[in-house]
């Protein structure tokens, strides 16, 4: 019997080859791609962030415009969040004992700033509340919370020391961003579906003053993370000419930069409409959802065996 | 006290001993080697060495992993070890992003060996009991042995005596002086975890 023909059968034996090979190659190879944050039920984690984000951003700008559906939006974004959190939890059971380690843990920040704006947002929309001083105390519980919760979820990526690509101040910084141009987003897409009483030009102004500041700011993380070799510049690699370029490129960038930016100069020109602007906060949240996509496929942990010896692209 | 381990890369041939043993005495699941030998190969023909790099958990003095963990299920005991409370564990995987040793694993449904569509035989029910699924599990100095004042798994079965064991805290202990006189070094101690497995060079 061949080597093959041994491995074929022990591969039809176990009850999951696909997952124990990538396992075991990972284990052995010189750039290991995390994976638990993005494959399977890791998948997850993207969408929860994903809404954390743009409800945190829908949040902020519906209190600042005084836009009831758009804080009705929020509410449902930021419990869509705390629905995926759950789903991809090992022991969802046990969620409550996140709130344990707000002292050194992103996570545990992350779950008590969601806490605070759900009993927040929960009194604010009482009736009878809003205009009074439980009413102002509520804002700022919830306002307190979404701002948590939109710093955690770029956080918890960029302490992780083991993933050059994630520990840097510019994630949570992309994050941030990324969060509040996909509430801008929503607002639009919002305004556009739900009837309006939005400051529709408003709106747009700092939708095109956030969506130049991400430009600006995936390019800086892109150069830096470049710059600093290893297993960031590999990360980088990855994104611009590997196994995530599709999603980078038609994702990010086409339809979450391009596609605004077409429209949004189209308008200057005559291309007006509700639909357009719907058409540019749909697109920009598609873009928001991949950037993080991208951000966290592409982590990639620094490589073991520099110690001992030159390392070999080789894997044995 | 505080307790580590030295591996002689001179004395390890990569025989997967360690892992084995380890797997025997844990009884983990497929795909989960809290020991394991990494392998490679370098220079060219005729000129080529491989080197095996065996790995488990450093028990880091600066654990990353148990800043991260939200629930506190990463602790670490006064001995230095690092373990895992899996009754606390709610599987966010937050450790293992921190971990820039890739020495813990996550279980999200129950593997067995034998057999596909297959119940688990009566020795993998027999072992698995003491592993729940959905929890990130690791390396633990094997500590249910040392309270019965026993090695390790994988320092007992190393044939080549690669693996010494003791109190890195005790100057007059072996793992001391080997890291003092054959120049024992962390692995990638750059990162800043401070790890208690040294390693000693594989040339010198």
């Amino acid at each position: 019997m061949t080597i093959s023909e041994t491995r074929s059968i022990s591969r039809q034996m176990t009850s999951q080859p696909d997952y124990l090979d990538l396992r075991r190659q990972d284990l052995n190879s010189t750039y290991r791609p995390q994976r638990e944050w993005i494959e399977g039920r890791g998948i997850l984690i993207v969408i929860a962030h994903f809404f954390a984000g743009i409800g945190a951003g829908a949040w902020i700008f519906s209190i600042l415009f005084d836009y009831r559906v758009g804080e009705i939006m929020a509410v449902v974004s930021i419990g869509l969040s705390g629905l995926a959190h759950l789903a991809f939890l090992g022991r969802w059971q046990r969620f409550l004992r996140i709130l344990a380690r707000p002292n050194s843990s992103w996570v545990s920040r992350g779950m008590w700033g969601t806490l605070l704006y759900g009993i927040g947002a929960l009194v604010y929309f009482l009736p009878g509340v809003r205009d009074t001083l439980m009413g102002s105390i509520s804002l700022g519980i919830s306002l307190f919370g979404v701002t948590l919760v939109l710093l955690c979820s770029g956080y918890v990526y960029s302490v992780s020391k083991a993933i050059p690509f994630w520990h840097t101040v510019l994630v949570p910084i992309l994050y941030i961003a990324y969060g509040l141009r996909g509430g801008v987003a929503l607002l639009l897409v919002a305004a556009v579906f739900g009837g309006s009483s939005l400051d529709i030009d408003t709106m747009e102004t700092i939708k095109l003053w956030v969506l130049a500041s991400t430009i600006v700011l995936i390019l800086f993380y892109l150069i830096i993370a470049n710059r600093s070799g290893g297993a960031a510049s590999y990360s980088v690699h990855e994104l611009v000419a590997g196994r995530i370029s599709v999603a980078f490129y038609g994702g990010t960038i086409g339809i979450g930069i391009l596609v605004p930016l077409a429209l949004a100069i189209g308008r200057e020109f005559g291309l007006a409409g509700m639909l357009t602007l719907g058409i540019i906060g749909f697109a920009s949240l598609i873009g928001d959802f991949y950037v993080k996509y991208c951000v966290v496929k592409a982590g990639t942990y620094v490589p073991l065996g520099d110690a001992v010896g030159p390392v070999s692209p080789k894997i044995v | 006290m505080r307790l580590g381990m030295v591996i002689d890369l001179k004395r390890c041939i990569g025989c997967y001993g360690c892992q084995i043993a380890c797997k025997a005495e844990n009884g983990t699941r497929p795909g989960t080697t809290y020991a394991r030998v990494l392998k490679r190969e370098f220079g060219t023909y005729p000129n080529v060495k491989k080197q095996s790099l065996p790995l488990l958990c450093m028990h880091c003095g600066d654990a990353p992993c148990i800043e991260v963990c939200p629930t506190g299920a990463s602790q670490k005991r006064s001995d230095g070890i690092v373990f895992i409370d899996a009754d606390m564990c709610v599987g966010c995987r937050a450790c293992m992003m921190a971990c820039p040793y890739a020495a813990r694993y996550f279980q999200d449904e129950e593997r067995n060996y034998f057999g596909v569509g297959m119940a688990p035989t009566a020795y993998e029910v027999s072992r698995y009991q003491d592993h729940q699924s959905g929890v990130v599990e690791k390396c633990d100095f094997c500590r249910h042995r040392l309270d019965q004042d026993k090695e390790p798994a994988c320092v007992a079965n190393c044939m080549c005596k690669a693996r010494i064991f003791g109190n890195l805290d005790d100057p007059e202990s072996e793992v001391s002086r080997l890291i003092k006189e054959e120049s024992g070094f962390q692995l990638n101690a750059e990162w800043g975890t401070d790890p208690s497995v040294y390693y000693l060079p594989a040339e010198r």
